[in-house]
Formats: structure tokens, sequence, C-alpha cells
């Protein structure tokens, strides 16, 4: 009887860290996660290795990028107060091309992809904004740590910002551009985004 | 009566030189004493790299507001600055500490947002940048070759 007890204990205590580990990983990780394993089984998937494949390939990685990015946040996070004063027009524009300006810079990362390590170092929930904590460590064992910034639209997170130990990127790109649009103009940012992306 | 004069001269300009001292010393050592002109808001950093109470807050360069105290809550530095009060800062505005110069002394740099809503005082600025540690930097980029 007695050892009975003790082993309903100890398959109890099992139960209940399984549950307590689930609860601890909330939504915006396993979001994250979701998309990041897609993204990894993408890149290494045989059958899309090979060179004429790579316009499918970068499809179905735009396509996961997409569940999860919130492009029109990003976006308007990165013109912050050049926002407002522009056409819808002109938004539609800027989302299209900052997008694919963004999609040069990951892929291309994301293409090197060769089994490097990715840890989920937790979460912190603020109400409806998030930070998902991601450790990623390549094959020379160097670590790289990864902040995803989320905020949550109904039911589901997204991604607003994207730190790389510790630089944002809505930062990075807000200073630039920023400093393009008062030197010259809107017209002149989007002519330099659109030169950068049809490199 | 002459002597009494004398007393009252030498007494003035001591009373003088100690108020002009007192003034010296809040101008020169940026205290404030009747009370702060303004509003706080607050910004949590993982690594304040060693900024100081009273260090420079910046928007563009100009320099806006100050650091008013810097706590350690859950290993993180909590910082609250103190800004005045016709300046609006957007919910969605990124607050970074930054350095002057490449050794110089760190201060905050606030890069403006374009949300409508604005940050009420007591409120947090969630955008936050820490310092850059130049010697991880350096350090992860030594390793990193290995």
């Amino acid at each position: 009887m007695g050892f009975k007890l003790f082993l309903s204990g100890i398959v109890f205590l099992f139960l209940s860290t399984v549950i307590q580990d689930q609860a601890l990983a909330g939504k915006p990780t396993d979001s994250i996660r979701k998309t990041t394993d897609k993204i990894i089984g993408i890149v290494s998937d045989p059958d899309l290795k090979e060179t004429d494949k790579r316009k499918e390939k970068d499809l179905l990685i735009r396509k996961a990028v997409d569940e999860i990015f919130d492009w029109r946040e990003m976006s308007r996070r990165t013109l912050a107060r050049h926002w407002r004063k522009r056409t819808e027009q002109e938004i539609k524009e800027f989302i299209d091309l900052f997008g694919k300006l963004l999609e040069r810079t990951y892929l291309d990362k994301v293409e090197g992809y060769s089994g490097e390590e990715v840890l989920y170092k937790g979460e912190a929930v603020d109400g409806d904004y998030g930070v998902v904590k991601i450790m990623i460590i390549t094959k020379k064992e160097t670590e790289i740590s990864v902040f995803y910034r989320m905020k949550k639209k109904g039911d589901d997170w997204f991604v607003y910002d994207i730190s790389v130990g510790g630089v944002s990127l809505i930062n990075n790109y807000r200073t630039q551009f920023n400093s393009i649009i008062v030197r010259s103009s809107f017209k002149k940012l989007m002519k330099k985004l659109k030169a950068k992306v049809e490199e | 009566m002459r002597k009494f004069d004398l007393e009252l001269g030498v007494g003035l300009f001591m009373i003088v030189g100690i108020i002009c001292l007192g003034y010296l010393t809040i101008k020169l050592g940026k205290m404030e004493v009747l009370g702060d002109k303004g509003y706080e808001v607050q910004a949590v950093f993982s690594n304040s790299g060693g900024l100081k109470t009273g260090s420079s807050v910046m928007i563009a360069g100009v320099e806006v507001g100050r650091v008013k105290h810097i706590v350690l809550d859950d290993y993180e530095a909590r910082v609250v600055i103190n800004l005045p009060i016709g300046l609006k800062i957007q919910e969605d505005a990124i607050a970074s500490v930054k350095t002057k110069g490449l050794i110089g002394e760190k201060y905050i740099e606030i890069t403006p947002g374009g949300s409508e809503k604005i940050i009420v005082p007591g409120g947090k600025i969630r955008e936050t940048q820490s310092a850059i540690d130049i010697e991880q930097l350096i350090s992860n980029y030594v390793f990193g070759k290995l």
C-alpha cells in the first residue's frame, strides 16, 4: 500500500512538473517556437536544397514569417513621427518595400543555417506586450541573444521588433530613416529602399 | 558706534558669501531644491552600463531631462527619469543607453515614436535598448574567430 502511494506520488509529481512547464512557456513563446521550427524545417529540407528550388524556399520562409510578423506595426514604429504625415498609398508602398528589405536581410541569415541550436530562455508578458528571449548557439559556440518583442492582437501574438545582441532592429532603422527623411525627403527614402531591395 | 558698523559689515559679507556658496553648490552639483519641475517616467534596462543619478536624457542630442534615480529590480536596472512637463513622449518611443564618444560618460537617448498614445506621468517607456558592452563585443569577435 505504502509503495503504491509512493508510486502515485511520483507520477503526480512528474505530471505536475510537465503541466507547470507548459504553463511557463506561454503563448508568445509557443508561436515563436512554431515558426522557428517551421523555418528550420524548410531550410534543412533536402528536397529544397538545390539552387533551382531557391525561389520556392524563399517563398515558403516568407510565408512562415508573415504569419507571425506584424508588418504594419513594424513599419509604423520604424517611421515613427513621419508615419502620420503619409498617405495610405505611401504607407502601402513603404510596408511592401520595408518587408522586402527585412526579408533580404533575414533570408540571408536564415539560409546560412547549419544546425545552430536554439534555446528558449523564457518570456516576460506585461498586459498586451511580451518579450520572448531566445539564445542561438552557433557551431563555434558563440552565443547570440535574440529578443522578440511581441504584441497581442485578438488571441494571437505578433512580432513588432527584434533585438539581436541587444540592438533593436526598429531603433536602428528608425534612426537611419529619420535622418534620411529629415535631410532630404520621404521620396528619397523610398528611392533608396527600392534601390537596396532591387540590388 | 564705528566698531559696530565694521562688525555689521563683516557679518553681512559673510552672509552674502555663504549664500553665494550655497548657490554654487546647488548649481554645480545639479541639485534641485524647490521640488522638481516636470514629470517622471520609468524605463527598465537589462544593463544600465554605469548610468548615474544626474546623467543626461537627450532627444536628438538636446538635453531634455535627467536621471532621477536608479534601482536594481529583479536583477535589472529600473531607471526613473525626469522630463519637463511640456515634453510628450509617445508610447512607442525607444530609450537607449549610449556613450558620449567611445569611452565617455553614459546618457539616455530617447528616439521619439509615432504612436498617438502618450506616456502619462509615472508611466513606463516599454522599448529600451541597454548599453552595448564593447568588451563583450570584442570578446565575441575574438572567440568567435577560434
